[in-house]
């Protein structure tokens, strides 16, 4: 989750959000050298002193300040797409779950090994015990194994929403009638939040997500499946 | 009158309605955009026609005299004479070292009101008087700042009239309780908040 002024990206839990904390840095440094020599640019016009109305034709200027951009994006391009391909590689999940969105509220359905179907509501500002985390925290947590591959189906039963954690780099729309489907793999155990990410009405900031990772020996031994 | 100052700020450049003509001396007259204009312009320093069209007499009589051998002007003519034109054009500093020396007190860029007659038959301004400052820019920010320390009294009232409480979770032990268990949760190991944290010591990183 976010500390209160955070305006960064949360650490990464996976490694495809490493990798895409590494690209927001390279296209980050890229935009902050062209909007400086733009800012710079604009402040030559401002306070110079010269006059000539009658610039044209610089041939030489023009070619530079084409090529140059398109070199540009060609290398913000190249990382972009390596990391594209890297989301969709073949992984053999081991495990795959599935959160539908209501309104205002997740369902997750562990259906591998047994039946396992829960909502997840959000926590009421009267329920919540001093210390819990306000707007984030939820009733029943979204228990998974770290360290192994899992595949996430996501879709909606009534309007959209969009199923997100930002410190695993993922968020995929969840639409009625169709099924999306993300997969990470953590590495670190811990509990991390995500919100949902797609008007669905009132309560749209109030539905979050909430995935309690924990070593895979804890896992396989069953909490999750007691009902 | 505040109105005829107003436009005569915009009829600075252009010469429109007569009430900019009214804002200026009696010898500008309203003219069609299709003739040349005169216009005191940085990047135009050599307008198409002459500030002053109908010349009085005493004018009449200097531009007579500069037709005539320049050597027959006196110093001080003289100076005025090719001065001026130089300076208009910006050569004034440079063309000092080749000046007498009693030109180079007239020289100085610190003309304004002294410009000779001659001068001001062919311009209406100098650089130095068209390129002027103004204290415009005290009350840009003057005003601004009014603004803005209006506004922050507007959110002041906000704040106590129109607002309800804060929620629970913004009380101090609240916070604290909520950051000792973030720092538990291990919240941002590697950058964030927890690698703030020295997990031995039990207190925040120096």
């Amino acid at each position: 989750m976010a500390h209160a002024t955070q305006v960064g990206l949360q650490d990464a839990t996976s490694p495809i959000m490493e990798e895409l904390i590494t690209f927001h840095d390279h296209a980050l440094m890229i935009i902050f050298l062209i909007c400086f020599l733009v800012l710079y640019a604009l402040f030559l016009t401002l306070t110079t002193k010269l006059t000539n109305t009658n610039i044209s034709d610089a041939q030489e200027m023009e070619t530079v300040w084409t090529i140059l951009p398109a070199i540009i994006l060609v290398l913000i391009a190249l990382p972009s797409l390596r990391i594209l391909y890297m989301t969709d590689e073949v992984n053999d999940p081991s495990l795959t779950i599935k959160s539908i969105g209501h309104q205002w509220y997740w369902t997750y359905e562990y259906t591998d090994y047994g039946g396992l179907i829960f909502n997840s509501y959000m926590l009421p500002p009267l329920f919540l015990e001093p210390g819990d985390l306000r707007l984030l925290d939820v009733d029943n947590r979204v228990v998974l194994p770290i360290e192994t591959p899992i595949r996430m189906m996501i879709t909606s039963q009534d309007v959209l929403h969009s199923w997100a954690v930002p410190t695993l780099g993922l968020k995929t729309d969840a639409i009625p009638g169709r099924l999306n489907q993300t997969t990470f793999t953590a590495t670190r155990p811990g509990v991390y939040y995500g919100q949902c990410s797609e008007i669905c009405g009132a309560n749209h900031s109030f539905m979050p997500i909430v995935l309690e990772l924990i070593p895979l020996k804890i896992f396989e031994m069953g909490p999750v499946f007691t009902l | 009158m505040l109105a005829t100052r107003v436009f005569s700020l915009v009829g600075k450049r252009a010469i429109s309605t007569s009430v900019c003509v009214r804002a200026h001396e009696s010898v500008v007259k309203s003219e069609d955009f299709s003739l040349p204009a005169y216009m005191d312009r940085r990047d135009h320093p050599l307008p198409e026609v002459a500030h002053v069209k109908h010349l009085s007499a005493s004018q009449k009589a200097l531009k007579e005299k500069e037709k005539a051998s320049w050597s027959s002007l006196s110093m001080d003519e003289k100076v005025e004479s090719l001065c001026f034109l130089l300076h208009k054009c910006g050569f004034g500093e440079k063309w000092l070292n080749v000046a007498e020396e009693g030109a180079a007190d007239l020289c100085a860029c610190k003309w304004l009101s002294s410009l000779p007659p001659v001068y001001r038959i062919k311009f209406k301004e100098s650089f130095a008087e068209m390129n002027r400052g103004s204290n415009e820019w005290k009350t840009v920010v003057g005003g601004a700042m009014f603004f803005i320390g209006f506004t922050a009294l507007v959110i002041m009232w906000q704040k106590h009239y129109v607002y309800g409480p804060l929620p629970q979770s913004f009380d101090k032990e609240w916070v604290a309780k909520q950051t000792k268990r973030m720092l538990d949760m291990k919240v941002n190991p590697i950058q964030g908040l927890a690698s703030k944290w020295d997990y031995e010591k039990n207190e925040w990183k120096k």
